[in-house]
């Protein structure tokens, strides 16, 4: 009888408890409550940590899409102020749902200089990264994004491509894409987004350039969607949902081998034709060549390691290379008097390819690398020359290389080649370095002095260029308070 | 005495100048040299990966990629450098570039030859066109602007940077260690991307 009574009692303070413990952890669960602040602020400054060290370089830190690497890139990197999205599943207009902000930074957008973050950032990461991303436009506040309905596909069949090809020339594709998808005939040629900045059509032969995706589904939905911010519209009323997917049938027939798939034959045919067309067409063989190779040094930089669009290929970046002496990059714009405006095509090609200035003084086979340019076929070098006369001036006048007194020279050689010391070298932007030096000199830097004078405020100066967001000066004041 | 002063001051006089000249022989100034003694070797050591090629559709690939390398001028930072010059026989086996910022730690020029160990034989095609595409390196931290100039190779086409990536796995395979990416000690207290540097350190 006690020991039933001992066990009864037991059974009614244990339910007790695990009535209790349900309605204590009721309390927390945020089904019944609101979100746990904590919770929430910490996902936020994970996603403001890994915007800032992974997405703002070329985002910029406001979401404005003008971050420091963002003037060199084409094309230009996404504004998240205006919540106008390319890549969507949602109506012409309308906001993206979280899955397509997810899918473009898994996968990348094809095309861009947008990588697949894939492999770094998932789970939490990649909720938190969105939800930051989201907070620069007001747009995720007001509206709700409006999920298009996906028909049911048409499989692609020749019928199917030849009704794309008719829906191909009634929708006048053809005028910013060409009659062959390439571009060429194309009338409207200027093409700009809504910032203004110019854009070039999507080459419909190479699916693996393709922002979205080259799959017929990714290429409907961009019919379907519109892209947000180009000229690209939706075709929602002026084709029905059959003719889209017959003309993504007909863009996916157009399709090219790309070169990792190509056997010898294939090969040497196209970068023949390749060669031809840059022959033809010099100043575009000129202005990829250029846009690859040469703007990230002949360009101008403010302080913080931005590179400047109205400085593009003006130069201005300072090479300090002890002992060498202090090299800047040239104007390469076609004014008159600071850039390349009087210099004769042969001047330019004995520069680039010789290294012989104008005055016929010779050049150091570094910074400027006509070293590695004296490697380049002639017909490259010319459509080089093409291009940079096309370019418009720009004024900046640039300083002439500083050459080091003989001694300190000598005494430099000397270190470097009998004491083996390595040499330093600092890279800075021209415009600011008076200011900074300023600053360095009034004794707003402070830390570890290292051995060269001219390297404490050089190696200081140099920082802003580092892959980081922050004012060095500001990181060396929060660094001493701490 | 004011004779042994006079004779040693011409002595070493001479000796500063036959010492000088003897400098300016041996080391003299660059550009002092023929322009071809910076093109010809550079020229040598981009043509020699070229000739073990057996697959031809992989050769004129090879040569695309070499035409790139060449005039984008990687192997001014990524060959080491010898006393005299770049070191061909290593050529673009990194360490030919290197910094040490106080704060955010070192740059190192990496190995770009397809050694196992030390280059870029441990690296998939993808890893190393996304570091020329977007300047993202495998472990996912993005490189430094200025002297990776990834946002010019950004804009190659991926058929080009392809071709890159065929020409650099047929390079001679140099084992050159390079210093990891290596952040301070106070870099988690300096940075403001502590949560990066978390993320950083897991994937280690």
């Amino acid at each position: 009888m006690r020991r039933w009574l001992i066990r009864v009692s037991f059974g009614i303070v244990g339910a007790a408890a695990v009535c209790l413990l349900f309605v204590w952890t009721g309390t927390l669960s945020p089904l019944n409550s609101s979100p746990n602040p904590d919770q929430s602020e910490r996902s936020m400054s994970l996603g403001k940590a890994i915007y800032q060290s992974r997405c703002a370089i070329c985002h910029g830190d406001d979401g404005k899409g003008e971050g420091r690497a963002a003037a060199l890139l084409n094309p230009k990197p996404l504004d998240f102020t205006s919540g106008m999205y390319k890549i969507r599943t949602t109506e012409s207009g309308s906001i993206p749902t979280d899955e397509d902000i997810a899918r473009a930074i898994t996968n990348g957008l094809h095309g861009s200089a947008m990588p697949d973050w894939g492999p770094f950032i998932h789970g939490d990461s990649l909720k938190a990264i969105i939800t930051y991303i989201k907070l620069f436009s007001p747009r995720f506040k007001e509206e709700k994004p409006r999920i298009v309905h996906i028909s049911s596909p048409v499989p692609s069949s020749e019928s199917s491509i030849a009704n794309g090809r008719r829906v191909y020339a009634k929708l006048q594709c053809a005028s910013c894409h060409g009659t062959d998808g390439k571009g060429a005939g194309a009338t409207a040629t200027d093409l700009i987004d809504d910032w203004g900045n110019e854009i070039t059509t999507a080459n419909l032969t190479e699916p693996w350039t393709f922002k979205g995706g080259g799959t017929a589904r990714d290429i409907y939905l961009r019919f379907r969607t519109g892209m947000n911010g180009t000229p690209m519209p939706s075709y929602i009323g002026s084709a029905s949902e059959k003719e889209m997917w017959n003309l993504a049938n007909y863009v996916v027939s157009l399709a090219r081998k790309p070169v990792w798939a190509m056997n010898a034959e294939e090969l040497k045919a196209f970068y023949a034709a390749a060669d031809a067309e840059a022959k033809k067409n010099p100043v575009r063989r000129g202005k990829y060549l250029v846009e690859s190779f040469c703007e990230g040094c002949h360009s101008g930089y403010s302080a913080d390691g931005k590179v400047l669009p109205e400085f593009k290929l003006a130069g201005g970046l300072v090479f300090d290379l002890y002992p060498f002496g202090k090299f800047t990059s040239f104007n390469l714009t076609s004014d008159k008097e600071t850039g390349l405006g009087n210099w004769t095509d042969a001047e330019i090609k004995r520069a680039i390819t010789q290294g012989i200035q104008r005055d016929g003084s010779r050049l150091l086979p570094f910074p400027m690398p006509w070293t590695s340019i004296a490697q380049m076929p002639d017909d490259d070098v010319n459509a080089i020359i093409a291009y940079l006369r096309t370019v418009p001036p720009i004024r900046n006048k640039v300083p002439m290389p500083e050459k080091p007194n003989i001694f300190s020279y000598m005494w430099g050689k000397f270190e470097m080649l009998i004491l083996k010391k390595d040499a330093p070298g600092y890279i800075y932007p021209m415009k600011d370095f008076r200011q900074m030096e300023h600053d360095a000199k009034s004794g707003t830097v402070g830390g570890q002095v290292s051995k060269e004078p001219q390297s404490t405020s050089a190696n200081s100066l140099s920082s802003p260029l580092v892959a980081h967001n922050e004012n060095p000066f500001g990181n060396e004041e929060r660094g001493a308070q701490q | 005495m004011k004779k042994f002063l006079r004779w040693s001051a011409i002595v070493i006089g001479c000796l500063v100048v036959v010492g000088f000249l003897a400098f300016l022989y041996f080391i003299p100034p660059l550009t002092m040299v023929p322009q071809t003694a910076f093109t010809q070797p550079l020229a040598q050591a981009l043509d020699a990966p070229l000739k073990s090629i057996k697959d031809p559709a992989e050769k004129i690939l090879a040569e695309r990629g070499k035409m790139i390398v060449g005039h984008s001028a990687c192997s001014d930072c990524h060959t080491p450098q010898g006393a005299q010059g770049p070191n061909y026989n290593e050529f673009l086996a990194g360490g030919g570039m290197k910094d040490e910022f106080k704060l955010y730690g070192s740059v190192v020029s990496r190995n770009l030859t397809p050694d196992k160990e030390t280059g870029i034989g441990m690296r998939t095609d993808a890893e190393i066109m996304r570091v020329l595409r977007s300047g993202v390196s495998h472990d996912g931290r993005v490189m430094t602007p200025v002297y990776m100039p990834w946002f010019d190779f950004s804009n190659m086409t991926d058929e080009d940077r392809y071709a890159v990536v065929v020409y650099l796995r047929h390079l001679k395979p140099v084992w050159n260690k390079i210093p990891g990416y290596s952040p301070l000690s106070d870099f988690e207290k300096l940075s403001e991307t502590a949560g990066d540097y978390a993320e950083h350190k897991s994937l280690h």
